[in-house]
């Protein structure tokens, strides 16, 4: 039974993967960049799960190394070379985990989530204020590489991001993350490593994101710190993760599709009910179904299970 | 235990305060491989303090912890269990949302035995499952146990980290009579297969009397007195702490 499923898994996830490849090919360019925002949300979702699904601390300021990495790229703009900017730009956000690491997965639950959030929104104001104080608010990147580049960098990032994700959710770290998640304390007296781990996975969960940024710096050609650093990003790739459920990768790719599309359609179908539905879609789920879409899938399979 | 014998475990002089109070002031003990040492005395006596600085969740103010000749004082809970401790929680700490089997596969992964492959580290689960009596419940989640269910799952779990010395911490109090019968067989058959040394604090007074080859009384966190459960039974001071000073 369970093969008959993960083939089921492997099936849609190699149509999805051929599918997603193979769209710049045929459709036209506002359909591929709509695909890039999909992959865009798919490699933060996938990567906050790294953290938050696995270890149970929900980061709230995921934003915080989406920003650090378009960061630099538009300040090393035409002086570093591309893959060099977006390689230092992964290095970077992780090399920022590191530092505030330590201190911040220190405290849990609700200390967690606001520390985070905090620390997002202090970056974000410190980098405006330096930007400010040197009169480049904004910034215009000129020269910037095409759409099909963009999109295949980015798609090579969600396909990491979910790779990471496969790989820590099957591994030995993997069940000592969830371990940890369940109870730290026992997980400490049972042998699980837990500071180095729950480090190791804010590390791994942060450095995808900073390459993420960098690349969508490259779409924008536009820069304004205000956006690169909006709250509104992490918030939206929570409600990704929650949407989806489960703490493997199919969660995360389930919930990025499902919110992704549901807003495509109610913009255009519904600009004006469009936040009124998303909320009551979100609030709905959070109270029937808190195990997510993947919740339901198991639950329908293991009724079906059942009666057959 | 011969004189000259290396202790497996040995305690010197351990001190914990907390600010001002002190849970546990100059208590000196020694194990021997193979032994069950029980730990009684009363509700604040130092009992669970005493588990925590051995297993590492606490550090010691003061004193010494020596496991094999090796100092492990002030080492890491991990470590520790690495190294052959492993305990158990008064206050039972499942890993909730995951299966029995789950439970114990994190002990067998990251325990001394220390099996990286999840092949392996199940079979050994399986193995401690079948021999604690779990075996039907391993693909129970461990939140749906009931509490004799769950202690049981604290017993397999510190057991399943392949520790040569286990701390149980009152893993009998509030089960029922039937229930305690069970437990203190399932104790003394696994500890006997595994050649398991065992440190049992248990309020369970004829639970403890059964396993129990020597004990150890602490009252306000110093050792007032240490011997046979028989010896115990007569000890002036242990009877005056427990019965007030007219029993003595």
């Amino acid at each position: 039974m369970a093969t008959t499923a993960t083939r089921g898994w492997l099936g849609v996830g190699i149509v999805g993967v051929a599918l997603l490849a193979a769209l710049p090919f045929f459709a036209n360019p506002y359909l591929v960049a709509t695909g890039l925002t999909l992959l865009m949300w798919l490699a933060l979702t996938q990567s906050w799960c790294v953290l938050s699904k696995m270890t149970g601390y929900v980061s709230l300021g995921h934003v915080v190394f989406y920003g650090i990495g378009a960061y630099l790229v538009v300040i090393t703009w035409q002086s570093w070379p591309l893959p060099l900017a977006i390689a230092a730009a992964g290095a970077l956000a992780a090399l920022f985990a590191v530092v505030i690491g330590l201190p911040v997965l220190r405290v849990r639950g609700p200390y967690f989530v606001i520390l985070t959030f905090g620390i997002a929104e202090l970056v974000k104001y410190s980098i405006l204020a330096g930007e400010a104080a040197s009169g480049t608010a904004s910034r215009i990147l000129f020269g910037a590489p095409d759409l099909l580049v963009i999109y295949f960098a980015m798609f090579a990032l969600a396909a990491a991001a979910t790779l990471l994700l496969v790989l820590v959710s099957r591994s030995r770290f993997g069940q000592g993350l969830r371990s940890l998640r369940e109870n730290e304390e026992a997980a400490e007296t049972l042998g699980v490593p837990v500071v180095r781990y729950k480090l190791l996975a804010f590390v791994l969960s942060a450095a995808i994101p900073g390459m993420v940024g960098a690349v969508m710096a490259l779409r924008s050609t536009y820069f304004v710190v205000g956006q690169v650093f909006d709250p509104m990003i992490s918030v939206t790739v929570i409600a990704m993760a929650l949407l989806g459920g489960g703490d493997d990768a199919r969660g995360p790719i389930l919930g990025t599709l499902f919110l992704f599309i549901l807003s495509e359609v109610l913009w255009v179908r519904a600009p004006l009910a469009y936040m009124l539905i998303l909320g009551a879609v979100l609030a709905g789920f959070v109270l029937l179904a808190p195990g997510g879409i993947l919740g339901i899938v198991d639950s329908l399979r293991a009724r079906r299970v059942r009666s057959a | 235990m011969s004189a000259n014998a290396v202790p497996l475990l040995e305690v010197r002089d351990l001190g914990k305060r907390f600010g001002g109070l002190t849970a546990l002031s100059g208590v000196s003990f020694s194990v021997a491989a193979g032994e069950t040492v029980g730990v009684m005395g009363a509700n604040g006596a130092g009992k669970t303090t005493l588990f925590s600085l051995i297993a590492g969740n606490a550090r010691p103010s003061s004193g010494t912890i020596t496991l094999d000749g090796r100092r492990i004082d002030g080492l890491s809970p991990d470590r520790i269990c690495r190294l052959g401790v492993a305990r158990t929680f008064q206050i039972v700490k499942p890993f909730p949302g995951l299966t029995v089997l789950e439970n114990l596969r994190t002990a067998a992964m990251f325990g001394r035995v220390a099996l990286a492959d999840r092949g392996r580290a199940d079979r050994h689960a399986m193995a401690v499952l079948d021999e604690i009596g779990m075996i039907e419940l391993a693909s129970a989640p461990a939140a749906t146990l009931t509490l004799a269910g769950q202690k049981r799952l604290e017993v397999a779990r510190a057991i399943a980290t392949g520790a040569r010395i286990v701390l149980l911490d009152e893993v009998m109090a509030g089960l029922t009579a039937t229930e305690v019968a069970q437990m203190l067989e399932t104790l003394r058959r696994m500890r006997d297969s595994r050649g398991l040394t065992l440190i049992v604090i248990e309020h369970v007074m004829q639970a403890l009397m059964k396993l129990c080859a020597r004990i150890v009384v602490l009252h306000h966190g110093e050792r007032i007195a240490e011997g046979t459960p028989e010896a115990i039974g007569r000890d002036e001071r242990v009877l005056s702490v427990y019965f007030g000073a007219a029993a003595a």
